[in-house]
C-alpha cells in the first residue's frame, strides 16, 4: 500500500511537467497581449512595446519556459503581471473560499443525492423514481447561473434569509461562513446532485438484483439494512468514482458560481487572469488545479480499499 | 447516530437557522463610517502611471493628491500648490507647495518628491512628453518650492498638471517616484485623504482605504477634483463585482452603498426600488467610435472612409448601446465632447441628416472597391463594443462590403490592433472603441484625433495639416483662439475621416437612499459623501 502510494505520488511528476509544458505553450501561441491591457486604452503603440519589454515578453519562448520551470521547481510560481504580487500569495488569498465552496457543495450533494438515488432504485418504476429522475434531468439541464440567480432572488432579495453575495472566512465564525455558502453550494451542487443520484440509482439497481440481497430478504433482514448496509456498500465504488470525477465538474462550475455570488475564489481569479492574459497567474492556477485533481484521484483510489476489501494495490 | 442525537442536532440546526433569520437584517447593515462601493471594474494594479486604466486613476485619487485639480468647468485649480509664478516671457514657472502636506508614512511632502513625481509622470503622459521636449530644467529650489524652466512658453501648464485624463500627475515620495515608469511601484505611500490598506487588498475582490488623519484639506468647498477633500468615512471598501445582476441585487438588499456603473438593462429595476437613487454618473459621458486602418485597402482610400461615414446612422449605434432611453444619448458630428467649451460641429455635415446608402455605394464604386474583405475586430466581452460591432457589420453588408467579422475578446483586440500588417496577415481593417468625454473635451486627452502617421494612435492616420493645427492649440492664449483652432481640427478630421464617432452616450450610477452628497463627474469623488 505504501509502495503504491509512493508510486502514485511520483507518477504525478511527469503529469505535472506535461501540464506545465502544455499550458506554457498554449499561452505562448494564444492571441492577446497583457502589455496592451496594462497600458490602457489611450496608450501609444510605443508605450505598449516598452511595457512588453519590461515584462520580458519579447524574449524567446525557450528562455522564458526554462526560467519559469526552474522557478516553479523551487516553489516560486512567479509574480502576477498586473498586480505585481506573488502568484502564490494571490492563490493563497483565494483558496479558502473555493475549497469551502467545494467542501460544502460535495457534502450537501452527497447527503442529498445518495439517499435520492437509493430511494429511486428501491422504488424503481414508481412515481418517486420518476420524480427523482425528472429532478435529475432538470439538474443536468438548467445552467448553474440560472439556478444561482433564482436562489439569490428568492432567498436573498425576497426572503432576506441569506446574503446576496460575498464570503466570510471561517475564522469569523461557522454560521457566518456557512450563511454565505448555502446558496452558492445549492446552485453549484444542482448538477452534481443529479449526476450522483443517477449513478447511485443505476448501481443500486444492479446491487439490488444480486443473490445476496434476495438471500438477505429471505432471512428477514430489515429493508433499511438491506439498502444501506448491504446494497449501498457494494454499490459504493462507482459512486465514489463519480464524486471524485465530479471535482473537475465543480472546478468548472465554481468559476460561474463565484461570479454570480461574488465569492473571491480561485474561479474568479482564473477568469480575471485569462481575460487580462496574466500568464504567470494562469500558469500557476492551472498547475495548482491539475495537482489538486491528481490528488483527488489518488484519494478516490484509496477510498476504494476502504469500501471494497477485495481491492489490493 | 441514534434518534435522540438526531433530534438534538436538527434542533441545533433549526436554532441556527432561526438565529440566521433573526439576524438577517444585519446582512444589509453597515456602519455609517464605512462606505461600500462597487467600481466599474477590478482594481488589478495600483500604479497610476504604469497602468493607465480609469479604475486605477479613480482609486489613486483617494490615495495620492495632485498639484492642481479640475473643477466642473474643467479649469485647473490649486490643490497641493499654494501658489505659482510665471515669468514675463512665460519660460520660467515657480511653484510653492502648501504648508503641512504629509505623506502617509508621516514624512513631509517636499519639492524633491514633487520633482521626482513629475519626472516619472512626464515620461508616460502626452502633455508631459511635450513639456519634457521643451524642458531646460526642473529643480527643487527649497523644501516647498520647485522651478520648471522651459525653452518656449507652454500656456497649458496648469492643465497638464491638473487634468483628469490618464495618466494624472499624482505626487508620491521620491523613493517611489524614481521607479522606471514602465515598471510597477510596489509601495503605496500616498499624499491624499485616504491610505491604501495593502494588507486587505485582494485584487479581483476587495480594495480598502482608511482615512488619513493628517491630511490637510483646502479651505475652499470641494468641486470635482478641486477644493477641500473632506472624507466623511473611516474606511471605504471597493467591492469588486463582475456580474451586474449580483451588484444590482447587493445594492437592493443594502449590502453595498454605491454602484458606479449599473448596466442600462437593470436601470428600470433599480428605479422601482424606493431605497435606491439613480443619476447620471458623468455628464461628460462617452463617445463611441470605430477606427479605420489608414495603411491598407480598402480604408487607405479616403473615399471608402467617407462612404462609410456618410452611410452610418449614429442613432442605430446609440440605441444598440444604451437601449430605448433617448435621454441617454445624442448624435454628434464631432470629435469633441458636447457641452464643453470647445465643442464644435464644424465639418460634420457628412454625419448629419438622412443617410444616403446609394450615394455611399456610388462612392465605393468610384473608389474602385471590389469586394476586398474588411477585417472588423469586435470584442465580445465589452457589451458596448459588441453592440457597435454588430451595427457596423450590418451597415457594411448593406453597402455591399465583404465583412470579415472577427468576434474575439478585448485582450486580443488590444494585441491585434497594434499590428501594422495587412488585414489578411494578422492585421485589421477596423475596430470599435470608446473615449471618455472628459478626455475628448480638449486635444490633451483626445489622442484619437491625432494624425501623425506612424506616431498616431492605432490606424495611423496621416495628415500634417491637422497635426499642425493641434500643435497650435497648445500655444493658444485665449478661448476664442482655441475655439477657432478646434473648428479647423474638427473640420479637417471629418474630411480626412481620421476615425468615425458613433455617438455620445451617458451612463447611470446608483446608490442607497441612505447615502448623500454623491455628485456627477468624470470619476466618482468621495469627498462630501455621507451615509446616514
Amino acid at each position: 500500500m505504501l509502495g503504491y502510494l509512493l508510486r502514485r505520488v511520483l507518477s504525478t511528476i511527469p503529469v505535472m511537467a506535461l501540464v506545465a509544458l502544455f499550458v506554457f505553450s498554449l499561452l505562448y501561441v494564444a492571441p492577446g497581449d497583457p502589455a496592451a491591457v496594462i497600458a490602457g486604452e489611450q496608450a501609444s503603440p510605443e508605450d505598449v512595446e516598452k511595457i512588453r519589454m519590461a515584462l520580458g515578453l519579447d524574449r524567446p519562448f525557450v528562455v522564458r519556459f526554462f526560467e519559469w520551470s526552474f522557478a516553479v521547481l523551487s516553489g516560486d510560481l512567479g509574480v502576477s503581471m498586473f498586480t505585481g504580487l506573488p502568484v502564490t500569495e494571490l492563490i493563497g488569498q483565494r483558496i479558502e473560499p473555493t475549497l469551502s465552496l467545494m467542501l460544502v457543495t460535495i457534502t450537501l450533494s452527497a447527503l442529498v443525492a445518495v439517499p435520492l438515488g437509493v430511494i429511486a432504485a428501491w422504488k424503481a418504476g414508481s412515481w418517486w423514481d420518476r420524480m427523482f429522475m425528472a429532478l435529475a434531468v432538470l439538474g443536468f439541464s438548467v445552467p448553474v447561473f440560472v439556478v444561482g440567480y433564482l436562489l439569490a432572488y428568492w432567498f436573498a432579495l425576497e426572503f432576506d434569509w441569506f446574503p446576496v453575495q460575498g464570503y466570510t472566512p471561517i475564522a469569523k465564525g461557522f454560521w457566518p461562513w456557512l450563511q454565505n455558502l448555502i446558496l452558492p453550494s445549492i446552485a453549484l451542487g444542482f448538477v452534481y446532485i443529479a449526476l450522483i443520484a443517477r449513478i447511485t440509482r443505476a448501481t443500486m439497481l444492479e446491487a439490488l438484483s444480486q443473490d445476496y440481497v434476495r438471500t438477505a430478504r429471505a432471512k428477514g433482514v430489515a429493508e433499511g439494512a438491506i439498502l444501506y448496509l448491504h446494497a449501498l456498500k457494494n454499490a459504493a465504488v462507482p459512486i465514489a468514482t463519480v464524486i471524485g470525477i465530479g471535482v473537475a465538474l465543480l472546478i468548472g462550475g465554481a468559476v460561474v458560481t463565484e461570479s454570480v455570488f461574488a465569492i473571491p475564489g480561485l474561479g474568479r481569479l482564473t477568469i480575471d487572469a485569462i481575460v487580462r492574459r496574466d500568464y504567470p497567474m494562469i500558469q500557476g492556477i492551472v498547475l495548482m488545479f491539475s495537482f489538486v485533481y491528481v490528488l483527488v484521484n489518488l484519494a478516490v483510489d484509496l477510498v476504494y480499499v476502504a469500501l471494497d476489501p477485495r481491492i489490493r494495490y | 447516530m441514534d434518534r435522540r442525537m438526531f433530534l438534538k442536532s436538527t434542533a441545533g440546526t433549526g436554532a441556527m437557522a432561526a438565529a440566521g433569520s433573526l439576524s438577517a437584517p444585519a446582512i444589509a447593515q453597515g456602519s455609517s463610517r464605512v462606505l461600500k462601493f462597487v467600481p466599474q471594474s477590478n482594481l488589478a494594479n495600483f500604479d497610476p502611471v504604469w497602468g493607465t486604466q480609469y479604475v486605477v486613476r479613480n482609486a489613486s485619487q483617494l490615495v495620492w493628491d495632485t498639484l492642481y485639480g479640475m473643477d466642473s468647468k474643467l479649469v485647473a485649480k490649486r490643490q497641493m500648490v499654494e501658489g505659482e509664478e510665471v515669468s514675463a516671457d512665460g519660460l520660467t514657472w515657480t511653484f510653492k507647495l502648501r504648508p503641512g502636506l504629509k505623506f502617509h508614512d508621516g514624512a513631509p511632502v517636499l519639492s524633491r518628491d514633487v520633482v521626482a513625481s513629475i519626472n516619472r509622470w512626464s515620461q508616460r503622459d502626452p502633455m508631459g512628453l511635450m513639456l519634457r521636449a521643451i524642458q531646460k530644467e526642473l529643480t527643487a529650489v527649497d523644501d516647498r518650492t520647485f522651478r520648471w524652466v522651459l525653452s518656449r512658453p507652454y500656456p497649458k501648464m496648469l492643465l497638464a498638471l491638473g487634468k483628469v485624463g490618464t495618466p494624472c500627475c499624482f505626487i508620491m515620495p521620491e523613493r517611489i517616484a524614481i521607479t522606471d515608469p514602465f515598471k510597477q511601484v510596489t509601495e503605496y505611500v500616498g499624499s491624499g485623504p485616504m491610505r491604501f490598506v495593502r494588507a486587505d487588498w485582494k485584487p479581483g475582490a476587495l480594495a480598502a482605504f482608511e482615512k488619513f488623519s493628517d491630511y490637510v484639506p483646502r479651505n475652499e468647498p470641494a468641486e470635482w477634483w478641486s477644493g477641500g477633500k473632506v472624507v466623511n468615512f473611516d474606511r471605504i471598501e471597493w467591492v469588486i463585482m463582475p456580474d451586474p445582476a449580483t451588484a444590482s441585487a447587493a445594492l437592493q438588499s443594502g449590502e453595498i452603498d454605491w454602484w458606479e456603473s449599473p448596466v442600462p438593462d437593470l436601470v428600470p429595476l433599480l428605479r422601482r426600488n424606493r431605497n435606491v437613487r439613480l443619476d447620471i454618473a458623468d455628464p461628460l459621458g462617452n463617445i463611441g467610435a470605430f477606427r479605420l486602418n489608414h495603411l491598407h485597402p480598402p480604408f487607405n482610400d479616403v473615399r471608402v472612409r467617407r462612404a462609410v461615414q456618410m452611410a452610418l446612422s449614429q442613432e442605430d449605434y446609440m440605441r444598440a448601446v444604451v437601449g430605448s432611453d433617448d435621454k441617454l444619448w445624442k448624435t454628434i458630428p464631432s470629435f469633441f465632447t458636447p457641452g464643453t467649451a470647445l465643442y464644435t460641429e464644424a465639418g460634420g455635415d457628412n454625419l448629419r441628416g438622412k443617410r444616403d446608402l446609394d450615394k455611399a455605394r456610388a462612392l465605393l464604386k468610384e473608389a474602385g472597391y471590389s469586394g476586398q474583405p474588411v477585417t472588423c475586430l469586435v470584442a465580445q466581452d465589452q457589451p458596448a463594443l459588441k453592440a457597435m460591432g454588430e451595427v457596423t457589420a450590418d451597415l457594411l453588408k448593406r453597402l455591399g462590403m465583404n465583412v470579415d467579422f472577427v468576434a474575439t475578446d478585448w485582450g486580443t483586440v488590444g494585441q491585434r490592433r497594434a499590428s501594422r500588417n495587412p488585414p489578411g496577415q494578422g492585421g485589421w481593417g477596423m475596430f470599435h472603441t470608446w473615449h471618455a468625454g472628459a478626455d475628448c473635451a480638449t486635444p490633451v486627452g483626445n489622442i484619437a484625433i491625432r494624425t501623425a502617421g506612424e506616431k498616431a494612435w492605432f490606424g495611423w492616420p496621416d495628415n500634417p495639416a491637422i497635426e499642425k493645427d493641434i500643435a497650435s492649440w497648445y500655444d493658444a492664449k485665449t478661448l476664442d483662439e482655441e475655439k477657432s483652432i478646434i473648428e479647423r481640427v474638427n473640420r479637417g478630421g471629418m474630411e480626412h475621416v481620421t476615425y468615425i464617432p458613433t455617438g455620445f452616450y451617458l451612463a447611470f450610477q446608483a446608490w442607497r437612499a441612505s447615502v448623500s452628497g454623491i455628485n456627477s463627474g468624470p470619476l466618482p469623488w468621495f469627498w462630501n459623501v455621507k451615509k446616514a
